[in-house]
């Protein structure tokens, strides 16, 4: 054996001495179970008694309206309000732009719903639209509402736009904000020289270099709209939602309300997939970043 | 000029109007917790008169024999103890990502990295599974267990240490240190305040996980504040809105506090759970 290959094997030896503990409990939670609901996923099931079926339960699956039902709440989330959030999160990081210094309390106060958990989010603006507390009801009336109700199945869409732009809207923006401060000042003083106003300036100079950070902050975000799961879990205690209102709620029901874990495994495996071809783009990026430039 | 203070006012304006947005939860969860139920169906917008807040505290903390405080400790051991030990773990590894050119290190990233974006109700399903075989269903581990990995830590932890130049590392190796003091004394301190960042990320995170929580635990002692606030009822199992808001305020508090007294940590990561 060479000295060079030795040293290699002691490094690797050395690399996997601290890399021990991260990788046994990854395996144990992470590659196990997922190994696990891949291998359910092909077995039908019955009370304890299962059975190998092959891709049976997919192709129920595919045929199954409920489950494509599902997809109707996160399609809506991804088509409006993921693009809404982004637009105005961008519009807010360049006016926080504008007063660096003064924009402090309203940083704050914009990254502050971000802290707060969906369930509790869930609650109180639940309780805010809800029938009997609205504090809203006398507020709509006087402009002239009509309607009996706030809190109605087909409000309940709008409602969770309402909620999760109120959570996550300040903090993209943020975001935002922490890429728009790190672009060299010389950038737009030169356009500025050229007579480029400050939406020209912002529009084809700024938002191009933002486009890594905001294709990131847009996976990051249709990711989140297929999992959603927590508002309108929350909702659905006033308001009678369908236990496949959301993909994560249909897989939630099938496994512990109707114990179809088999089931319930094979719509996982599907939402996996569809989420890792969604996270391609940001996977590639990250590690050419980390790793790429290096070794 | 005058155009400039038109455009001016107008950015206030619109940054007021979305602040407003933005705090009128908070307001109303506020006043919310000095009403009754009667007074919550007043819909007012503001504060209850008389005051029902001590009340409302009072019969929170009684709930159940103070259950209330079994969930804020277990809030507290899960996101405590699960945050510190996935980001040491997480720190671990990624120094070994970031010093070390290994075997089937570039394959291995791109794993992790890849099952990161796995969603967490494909893998609490079989994770219930597994918890159940191995009897741990109903115990503090099936909560622990699963946030001891933060993927997310060991990217942004090869990040951090990318930070620190080669030139250090190697300047220790030739005094004679070995790996592990490299790592305590070079690499360790310079990513701190990454470090804390990363555990306080963390600590929200697994202090606002319902779901996992939702899965594997029946027993109420066992819940954390985030789920047993939840399971708020009278005895005859309807809910009751205002000890519901209350419990909830006391969810929060700890993270506003946090956040507000911690605020230079709490940098966007990018973080997703």
């Amino acid at each position: 054996m060479t000295s060079v290959t030795k040293k290699k094997l002691m490094t690797t030896l050395k690399a996997y001495l601290f890399l021990a503990p991260f990788l046994a409990l990854f395996i144990l939670m992470v590659i196990y179970p997922i190994g696990l609901g891949a291998k359910l996923s092909l077995y039908g099931q019955r009370g304890a008694r299962m059975w190998y079926v092959g891709f049976d339960n997919y192709f129920r699956i595919f045929q199954d309206k409920k489950f494509w039902e599902a997809f109707k709440i996160p399609a809506f989330l991804l088509f409006v309000q993921v693009p809404l959030m982004l637009l105005l999160a961008t519009i807010v990081s360049l006016m926080f732009e504008t007063r660096k210094r003064s924009g402090s309390v309203f940083r704050f106060i914009y990254y502050l719903p971000y802290c707060i958990p969906g369930i509790v989010a869930g609650i109180v603006w639940s309780y805010i639209f809800s029938d009997s507390m609205s504090p809203l009801k006398p507020l709509l009336q006087f402009f002239g509402y009509q309607g009996e109700k706030l809190l109605t199945r087909p409000n309940v869409p709008l409602i969770l736009l309402i909620i999760i732009l109120w959570e996550f809207t300040g903090y993209t923006a943020f975001v935002i904000y922490s890429s728009l401060i790190s672009i060299p000042r010389e950038y737009s003083e030169a356009a500025q020289l050229d007579g480029a106003g400050f939406w020209q300036i912002a529009f084809k100079i700024k938002i191009p270099l933002l486009k890594d950070v905001l294709i990131t902050l847009f996976i990051f975000n249709a990711i989140g709209a297929i999992q959603v799961f927590n508002e309108p879990w929350m909702l659905g205690g006033l308001v009678v939602l369908p236990n496949n209102y959301t993909p994560a709620m249909y897989i939630y029901s099938s496994a512990f309300s109707q114990g179809r874990f088999t089931y319930a495994a094979a719509m996982g495996m599907i939402l996996a997939c569809v989420t890792f071809v969604f996270s391609l783009w940001v996977l590639r990026t990250a590690a050419k970043q980390l790793l790429g430039s290096k070794s | 000029m005058s155009k400039r203070v038109m455009v001016g006012i107008g950015v206030t304006a619109i940054l007021v109007a979305l602040a407003v947005y933005f705090i009128f939860p908070f307001y109303w969860l506020v006043i919310g917790i000095t009403k009754d139920v009667g007074q919550l169906f007043q819909k007012s917008l503001l504060p209850g008169v008389p005051s029902h807040l001590r009340e409302n505290i009072q019969r929170v903390f009684a709930y159940e024999n103070g259950v209330f405080f079994k969930w804020l400790g277990n809030s507290f051991l899960y996101a405590t103890v699960g945050s510190v030990t996935g980001v040491t773990v997480a720190a671990l590894a990624g120094f070994a990502f970031r010093r070390y050119d290994f075997f089937l290190k570039k394959p291995l990233f791109i794993l992790i990295l890849g099952f990161s974006m796995v969603p967490g109700y494909a893998t609490t399903l079989p994770l219930f599974m597994m918890f159940r075989d191995l009897r741990l269903i109903d115990t503090r581990w099936a909560v622990l267990l699963p946030a001891f990995v933060n993927v997310f830590g060991v990217y942004m932890m090869v990040a951090y240490f990318n930070q620190i130049t080669d030139d250090m590392f190697d300047a220790a190796e030739i005094d004679g240190a070995n790996d592990f003091t490299i790592f305590l004394r070079i690499a360790f301190p310079n990513i701190v305040p990454g470090f804390i960042t990363l555990v306080l990320l963390s600590f929200v995170g697994s202090w606002n996980n319902f779901f996992l929580p939702l899965v594997v635990l029946n027993s109420r002692a066992k819940m954390p504040l985030i789920l047993g606030i939840t399971t708020i009822t009278d005895p005859q199992g309807f809910p009751v809105y205002n000890l519901t808001l209350t419990a909830s305020f006391f969810t929060i508090l700890p993270l506003l506090i946090m956040f507000t007294a911690l605020q230079r940590y709490f940098r966007p990561q990018l973080y997703v759970r």
